[in-house]
């Protein structure tokens, strides 16, 4: 592989609301950079044969221990988010993308909302 | 998704299947990409905002009339009152009644439709928009009321008021909203299933010192949300009824709706299960005119999500409800966590559950209202407990104690220290007075007895209850009980 | 901490604290209370009258071992004047009942109690290791249970009974009521907390331990030192009842009495008369003679399925009519026995109410 094709990362902007922003530094935007390949397993050490391309899957695991300031357990359970928080794609429904599975490309907007509105 | 049998029929077996019909296309216009899958139906972002409104509309419509019919416009028989927590539900119920029905008449809407014109006219003549603040009732947690207060004012045609939930147990806020003064005050002693009435003097007393004596009287602290939850409610409905408002409407949602369903089956609460859903409420002691206030929730259709993706996609700002603390042991959040769940597995979950909740009937009919949530109340339910769990020997639906019990004492006092509230009561309300948990209690031992809201007493009037205790000699030891918790340790002894 | 005395005879030391009410009580008074809860269950339904031949659907496990021991102290305690017998079924699914059987023929011969053990592979001609060979491991608790309640029946007939009493404890009733909440299945939810139900014709079904807690009858066993087999069957059931499960359990860990509570909340509500009108009305089954919604019973239709090799048939309503597009039943499949019920004075079978029934005592 190429050294840009190992560099290369893909750009996002990150939206939290429905009081998912209160676990995120009160922030409900933020602009962040991923790589565009990373290990099929979450927190593997980087290899070249056993990459993927960055799906939202990776994204929530990256939020959780890169933005994420408290409380995983209102964000996370079983590897994916909680249930009762929704996702949307560039203003779609995850759900019909795909899920965890949808590869991230450069300039998405992934949004994730709470439905539960808890403190 | 894989599934081992190529079976589809979902109340059979309730199977997971993938999160959308075959198509990505928007499933009403048959023409857009869709945005968004609601149980398994795909819409377009176009198709989805009109939908929600009518779903709104099919459910709160028929209810403005008092006899359902629409043909001749809107004409409530008062004003309006909407139950406002600042949770999901209830800021989408807020702008959808703006968008609907008090929306500020453009030019051309005024030409289309005329001033009449329910778009172009309030629907309800005065529309009062009533927030109850909980922080009372749980330490720590805190005042959201001019966060509210933000987003409602962002309404100009919504008055907006705010309530305390300490005022349950305030006697000015009683008379303010034209409640019926008592000749009795009462205590109540929470350390039996018989929740015997203690007089009190009638003097004035600290609303929140009272509400706090209340909740932390409460035998587990299950019983905590559901209490707070009852005040919440009777506040609002007697607000509704202040405000001369035909109509009560809140912001449950579908899914609300099946949580408060489950939570409330789980509380004992069969009988009621067509109130949990909708009911018509008038206060059991009044002055004036009879006239009942129809509680609608006009989102009742309209799933979580549903509400979440309008919120994001109208730009609504959600203040958000206090999760309660230590919450997570009450029923409700249970119920919640467990139905949300559900519902991301079997989305149809939610509406099978108030579907078939719809069709049921209490199975007798009563007479009898609760005094504490002033919904109709089962009778018999007393004589139904001590048979099937037994917790004194001296009840009388049993024979003789066993053998070896040669010691029984009367535990179930034959000459109360004073008449039993528990008659009076329903049966869900009578568990959050007096279910135990086996792990230890929040009651301390020591405070046993609590004030009760401001509505009880006032139905307790014309019962012979004040009777009862003018006939006889207050002791001393009832006298001790009704003060006790005013007494230092050493004077006891 | 000082020893506390029972809060019920204020006599013993208390020795256990008390699932249903959190009292702490001794042993003795205990074994009282449950005994005469389910004695109260009894009396207050009028559910038997002296002569009557009872069965008990014995399956080894904890709660009919219980039953059974009950059932007989009570019996002999207050005179009901019961001919009880001992009915098990016989699933046929290796390593997993061998063991409980055991346990019954030992009742049989502690209690002296006749025993009557019917399996599903004479009655059916399928055993369920066969059917779950054939369908999977998905969907074969819905043959199971409806194989089950079809051949208590027939057993119950064999014997010659009047009724058969089985060991569904409060923690089972509170479940169904909510699966049957979620499942949208308002015919069950109607029933499923009557504590009789009118079975095959006259044969009645009861639940003597309908507000008994699944862990103090695990608490009486003990406490008898009564010996049962674990009765979690190897063929998982379905997630959906685990989910309500474990719901049940943190609710009863919040507020014991939660399970008494949804119990309570089953009896208070039934199915609006409206809705009730549009229920179908039980005939009975053309192959088979079994009570039934439909021409074929549940049981015939699945059986059918089996034979067929189309197991789904009985499952669905599209895997249904696929299969009736395939033409009627071949003559050479394997079919139920007819039943010839007791006494076929009723020909609609109806949910049974406690009206005009005579007392027990």
């Amino acid at each position: 592989m190429s050294d840009s094709s190992e560099s290369a990362s893909v750009s996002l902007k990150i939206e939290f609301s429905g009081g998912l922003e209160l676990l995120f530094s009160n922030q409900r935007s933020h602009k962040l950079k991923i790589p565009a390949q990373v290990p099929k397993t979450y927190g593997d050490a980087a290899s070249d044969s056993d990459n993927k391309p960055a799906d939202i899957t990776f994204l929530i695991h990256y939020l959780r221990d890169n933005l994420l300031k408290e409380r995983v357990e209102l964000f996370m359970e079983n590897g994916t988010v909680r249930p009762g928080i929704l996702v949307l794609v560039n203003d779609t429904d995850w759900e019909l993308e795909g899920e965890g599975d949808y590869v991230l490309k450069d300039g998405d907007e992934v949004v994730f909302i709470s439905t539960l509105h808890g403190g | 998704m894989s599934c081992g049998n190529p079976v589809s029929e979902e109340d059979s077996l309730m199977l997971r299947r993938t999160k959308y019909d075959k198509t990505r296309i928007c499933g009403k216009c048959r023409t857009n990409v869709g945005n968004v899958v609601i149980r398994h139906a795909v819409y377009c972002k176009e198709c989805f905002l009109p939908n929600i409104t009518t779903k709104f509309k099919r459910i709160l419509e028929p209810t403005i009339n008092v006899n359902g019919t629409r043909k001749k416009g809107f004409k409530p028989t008062g004003n309006l009152c909407v139950g406002f927590t600042g949770g999901l539900g209830s800021t989408v119920l807020l702008d959808l009644i703006s968008d609907c029905y008090y929306s500020t008449p453009t030019n051309e809407d005024v030409l289309k439709g005329g001033k009449d014109h329910p778009r172009n006219a309030g629907v309800w003549k005065k529309a009062t928009v009533c927030y109850v603040e909980i922080c009372n009732a749980l330490p720590g947690t805190r005042d959201r009321t001019e966060e509210v207060r933000d987003v409602v004012e962002q309404y100009k045609h919504f008055d907006f008021l705010p309530l305390r939930i300490e005022n349950a147990f305030d006697d000015m806020w009683w008379e303010k909203v034209g409640g019926q003064r008592s000749e009795l005050s009462l205590k109540v002693d929470i350390g039996n299933e018989e929740l015997v009435m203690i007089p009190q003097p009638i003097e004035s007393r600290d609303p929140v010192a009272a509400l706090l004596a209340y909740i932390s009287a409460l035998p587990t602290q299950t019983a905590v949300p559901s209490a707070i939850q009852n005040l919440v409610r009777l506040l609002l409905l007697r607000t509704a009824w202040s405000t001369d408002s035909s109509h009560l409407l809140l912001g449950t949602c579908l899914t609300s709706l099946s949580v408060s369903l489950i939570s409330s089956i789980s509380q004992g609460g069969g009988f009621v299960v067509r109130e949990e859903a909708q009911e018509e409420w008038q206060p059991t002691v009044s002055s004036g005119s009879r006239r009942a206030i129809k509680v609608v929730r006009p989102l009742r259709d309209i799933g979580m999500k549903e509400c979440a993706i309008w919120a994001w996609w109208r730009g609504l700002k959600v203040v958000g409800k206090e999760s309660f603390l230590g919450g997570k042991q009450g029923i409700g959040a249970l119920t919640k966590n467990f139905i949300v769940g559900l519902e991301r597995d079997y989305p149809s979950t939610v509406s099978t559950i108030a579907r078939t909740c719809g069709k049921l009937a209490p199975k007798d009919n009563s007479e009898a209202i609760c005094l504490l949530c002033e919904r109709p109340a089962q009778p018999g339910v007393q004589d139904w407990k001590a048979r099937i769990s037994i917790r004194s020997f001296a009840d009388p639906g049993l024979a003789s104690p066993p053998p070896h019990a040669t010691n029984v004492v009367s535990n179930k006092t034959d000459d109360l220290s004073g008449p039993s509230l528990t008659p009076y009561l329903c049966y869900p309300c009578h568990t959050t007075l007096t279910s135990r948990s086996s792990r230890g209690s929040t009651a301390s031992a020591l405070v046993n007895s609590t004030p009760l809201p401001v509505w009880v007493a006032p139905q307790l009037d014309g019962k012979g209850i004040v009777e009862e205790w003018g006939s006889r000699k207050m002791e001393r030891s009832d006298m001790k009980q009704s003060i006790s918790e005013f007494l230092l340790p050493d004077e006891d002894s | 901490m000082s020893p506390r005395t029972c809060a019920l005879c204020a006599t013993n030391k208390a020795m256990l604290k008390r699932p249903k009410t959190g009292q702490q009580i001794c042993r003795d008074c205990f074994f009282y209370v449950f005994e005469t809860e389910v004695h109260n269950t009894i009396t207050q339904s009028s559910l038997f009258k002296p002569g009557d031949r009872v069965a008990i659907g014995a399956s080894g496990g904890k709660d009919s071992t219980v039953l059974a021991y009950v059932m007989k102290t009570l019996n002999e305690r207050y005179q009901y004047g019961l001919d009880l017998f001992l009915l098990s079924i016989d699933e046929g699914i290796t390593g997993y009942r061998d063991d409980s059987l055991e346990t019954v023929k030992r009742n049989q011969q502690q209690y002296s109690m006749p025993l009557k053990i019917l399996s599903y592979d004479e009655l059916y001609g399928w055993t369920m290791d066969a059917i779950v060979a054939q369908v999977g491991k998905k969907n074969n608790c819905t043959f199971c249970g409806v194989f089950r309640r079809q051949a208590l029946d027939r057993g119950a007939t064999v014997l010659g009974v009047d009724h058969i009493v089985t060991g569904h404890n409060a923690d089972d009733i509170a479940e169904t009521v909510l699966m049957n909440i979620m499942r949208g299945d308002i015919a069950r939810l109607g029933r499923c907390t009557a504590i009789c139900t009118q079975g095959e014709d006259t044969i009645k079904r009861s639940k003597p331990f309908k507000y008994a807690y699944e862990k103090e009858i695990v608490m009486y066993a003990y406490f008898k030192k009564l010996d049962y087999f674990s009765t979690e069957c190897i063929y998982s059931p379905d997630a959906y009842r685990g989910h309500a499960r474990v719901f049940l359990k943190d609710l009863e860990a919040a507020r014991p009495s939660a399970i008494i509570d949804i119990i309570h909340s089953g009896e208070a509500f039934e199915v609006r008369e409206e809705v009730k009108a549009t229920q179908k009305v039980q005939q009975t089954c053309k192959r088979c003679g079994y009570m039934s919604s439909n021409d074929l019973c549940k049981a015939c239709t699945l059986l059918e399925g089996l034979e067929r090799g189309m197991a789904n048939s009985g499952i669905t309503d599209r895997a249904r009519k696929k299969l009736d597009a395939e033409g009627p039943a071949p003559e050479n499949i394997r079919t139920i026995p007819f039943y010839n019920p007791p006494s076929s004075t009723l020909v609609i079978a109806v949910e049974a109410t406690n009206d005009g029934k005579p007392s027990t005592s």
